[in-house]
């Protein structure tokens, strides 16, 4: 691929991969702020690359409870964003549901030469809701933790899907420094990933020494991305499977998504499959579209076995409807449904 | 000390008016009024019905006199609160409270508190205070109902020179968790009569016993009198409350603008003529529900549990929105569906989010930012 530094536009700059597995030649001219940062003096002596390929799966644990909103929003005092370091280099941070009811999850995985943040939540604003500040001070604290210095590393922001309470707050980033986005339209976001078999192939990314495997995963919406971590082993199904109300908008290519996930479970190990909601609680019932408090909440991440059972039920599955797998909601093709509820207070 | 009559010659024959037809009354005699004459040409109309035209520095017990011609003066001039992009963010008001007119105040909760905001109703009389419904959040500390209710008491009391007023506390159903839940605030209230919520108990609460449907209960208020009307259909133990001052009917959830549960589709038919029967021998000027969920849109509300509602359709509804809603809820009789009108939507037997995002092709398409009805 011919590449001439100077005359790049932003869209072949998005479209272009940052794959250093794939084509460490590319992916090499495009740091060259990392390059340049590594003749400066280094600030620690003990601090050299940091081995994610040893003693996998690395350890880690969530919250005991995510914060779940409250009965009155305005008198909510939990964080804008609760930050649980998984591990020392993985962060899962929540939104808020008094900042707003999807409460989203988002994701940053460290690695020696990047920082992949997955979905950037659903406030648009910063100074509602300051997701900017919160990422700026976790890549502070991982820097400083570990002897780098935050301008050399890189950070990708990616989504699972373009819904926008996975990417509204991706405005929070216009003015970072060594920030990149994976485009906002299905040609970007393929190309960005360097994807020329959408959703069959499954690429690489190399954050420096610590791989993320990025494959389509289309179902919940036709330009949908599922993310595994090498390190953590966590698979990221995103909206396509996660603790609540799956909506499935194109059932065989769901069903497609599903079995490409099978398959992936064969080749490689998973510690926990995690989502980007959790809307039911721990005794499976339903927490209705919109509510801002769901006191019982199920955890966000799942064992493995639940996205196997899901298949076993998804095969039998043949019409629209609402399907409940004992762990998630499989909402097949119901379009504007969005509730199981029914009236409350109907009588005969 | 003798309660000042604020205009004495009247109020014989106003009372006599009144018993015969609740809102209609001879033009006061003109008289000497101390604070002004409230018939000069410059006042507004209904100005004898304000506290403009109480005297200076009265030193007893105003009486004052609701005897009007038509619907008693009062308008909603302000805009409700409606939340913001982040509820836990909002620096509005926990409950918002717009004076009708002096002797009726309508109050919102916040839908940073609750996501129904429900509104709620103080009616002042010579020898009691009304409040109709309570609201969706039973702590004090997020939704201090009462103590609003307490300070808004106080300061008619100061006015009208009353050592205090009796409050009764009735619900438009004593089921639905959007207006029942602050009545424990009330609990142990001087001075104050708290509606039961059990149904039979209820209904004897109103003096209507078992023939309760066909009943209708009268609460005196002191030359004020709102009437309780049965209206089961949206909740099996429904009532709607007309006051004859404002000549408001209260409806509850029977009748607002937004997404109208019907609960029993033949009781709801019954109720709206009953109430069509009743606007046809008193005079109705607003329906007056429990909340607004229509945008500001033909057709369109915001989904439940929104807690940011920039373009609302107004809380008031004309009469004839009871026409409207009748001639609609028969043609849903036993059909489950959704039926879109410009002004409210009648939900019979389906989900609540049934069509949650949509309105009728026969109503004027205007389009909706996404985020405007989400977020």
């Amino acid at each position: 691929m011919p590449m001439d530094l100077k005359s790049l536009d932003r869209r072949t700059f998005l479209s272009l991969p940052v794959l250093s597995v794939v084509l460490p030649a590319v992916a090499a001219s495009m740091t060259p702020k990392a390059e340049a940062a590594s003749a400066l003096p280094t600030p620690a002596a003990d601090n050299g690359p940091i081995d994610f390929k040893r003693n996998v799966p690395a350890p880690g644990s969530f919250p005991e409870r995510w914060i779940c909103g409250s009965p009155s929003c305005m008198d909510n005092h939990d964080p804008p964003i609760q930050v649980n370091w998984y591990n020392e280099h993985t962060v899962f941070m929540r939104q808020n549901k008094a900042y707003s009811f999807e409460a989203p999850f988002m994701h940053l995985y460290f690695g020696n030469e990047r920082i992949l943040m997955i979905d950037q939540g659903y406030t648009q604003l910063r100074t509602d809701w300051p997701l900017r500040d919160v990422v700026d001070s976790c890549i502070a604290e991982w820097c400083a933790k570990h002897g780098r210095k935050v301008e050399d590393m890189e950070l990708l922001l990616a989504f699972t899907h373009l819904h926008d309470d996975h990417y509204v707050g991706i405005n929070q980033f216009y003015d970072r420094p060594n920030t990149r986005s994976m485009g906002q339209t299905h040609e970007e976001m393929v190309g960005f990933w360097g994807m020329t078999n959408y959703p069959e192939e499954r690429v690489v990314l190399d954050l420096g020494g610590r791989n993320i495997l990025v494959m389509g995963n289309p179902g919940h919406v036709f330009s949908e991305f599922a993310y595994y971590d090498t390190y953590t082993q966590i698979l990221h199904t995103g909206d396509m499977f996660y603790r609540g109300r799956c909506y499935i908008s194109f059932w065989d290519k769901w069903f497609a998504s599903l079995q490409r996930l099978m398959k992936f479970l064969e080749e490689y190990p998973v510690t926990h499959v995690v989502g980007c909601h959790v809307e039911i609680s721990r005794t499976g019932q339903d927490y209705p579209y919109g509510i801002t408090y769901q006191p019982d909440e199920a955890p966000m991440h799942m064992p493995v076995e639940d996205l196997k059972h899901a298949y076993e039920v998804a095969k039998t599955i043949t019409k629209p409807g609402i399907y409940f797998t004992g762990a998630v909601f499989l909402c097949n093709e119901t379009r504007d449904i969005t509730t199981i509820d029914k009236i409350a207070y109907a009588y005969d | 000390m003798a309660p000042i009559h604020a205009d004495d010659v009247t109020s014989y024959q106003n009372a006599q008016a009144a018993a015969a037809s609740p809102c209609q009354a001879p033009a006061p005699a003109p008289k000497d009024y101390g604070n002004g004459n409230p018939d000069a040409p410059y006042n507004p109309p209904g100005a004898r019905n304000t506290d403009s035209c109480l005297k200076l520095n009265p030193t007893g017990e105003v009486v004052h006199n609701y005897a009007t011609n038509g619907p008693a003066p009062g308008d909603l001039v302000f805009r409700w609160i409606h939340g913001s992009v982040c509820a836990a963010k909002n620096t509005d008001p926990r409950i918002q409270v717009v004076a009708y007119n002096e002797d009726t105040y309508v109050l919102r909760e916040n839908p940073c508190v609750n996501w129904e905001a429900p509104f709620t109703y103080l009616l002042l009389g010579n020898r009691g205070a009304l409040l109709i419904d309570t609201g969706a959040t039973p702590e004090a500390d997020f939704y201090p109902l009462r103590v609003t209710v307490d300070q808004i008491l106080a300061r008619w009391c100061r006015v009208r020179r009353k050592s205090s007023v009796p409050l009764r506390v009735v619900l438009t159903s004593g089921e639905d968790v959007a207006q029942n839940q602050g009545i424990g605030q009330f609990a142990d209230r001087a001075q104050t009569h708290v509606t039961p919520l059990e149904f039979s108990a209820r209904m004897e609460f109103h003096g209507l016993g078992s023939n309760w449907r066909q009943g209708l209960g009268r609460i005196d208020l002191g030359d004020r009198v709102v009437e309780v009307i049965p209206t089961p259909g949206t909740h099996k133990d429904g009532l709607s409350f007309y006051d004859s001052y404002t000549c408001h009917l209260f409806t509850g959830d029977l009748l607002y603008p937004g997404r109208v549960q019907i609960a029993n589709d033949r009781d709801y038919v019954a109720s709206l003529e009953r109430l069509q029967q009743w606007k046809q021998s008193h005079p109705v000027k607003w329906v007056m529900g429990g909340h607004v969920e229509m945008m500001f849109i033909p057709g369109r509300a915001y989904p439940r549990f929104s807690t940011n509602r920039p373009f609302e359709h107004v809380l008031q509804l004309e009469a004839v929105a009871i026409d409207e809603a009748l001639e609609h809820a028969r043609g849903a009789v036993g059909t489950p569906g959704v039926v879109f009108r410009t002004d409210f939507i009648l939900l019979n037997r389906v989900s609540p989010d049934e069509k949650v995002y949509q309105s009728a092709p026969n109503l004027p398409f205007v389009p909706v930012p996404y985020w405007i009805s989400l977020q």
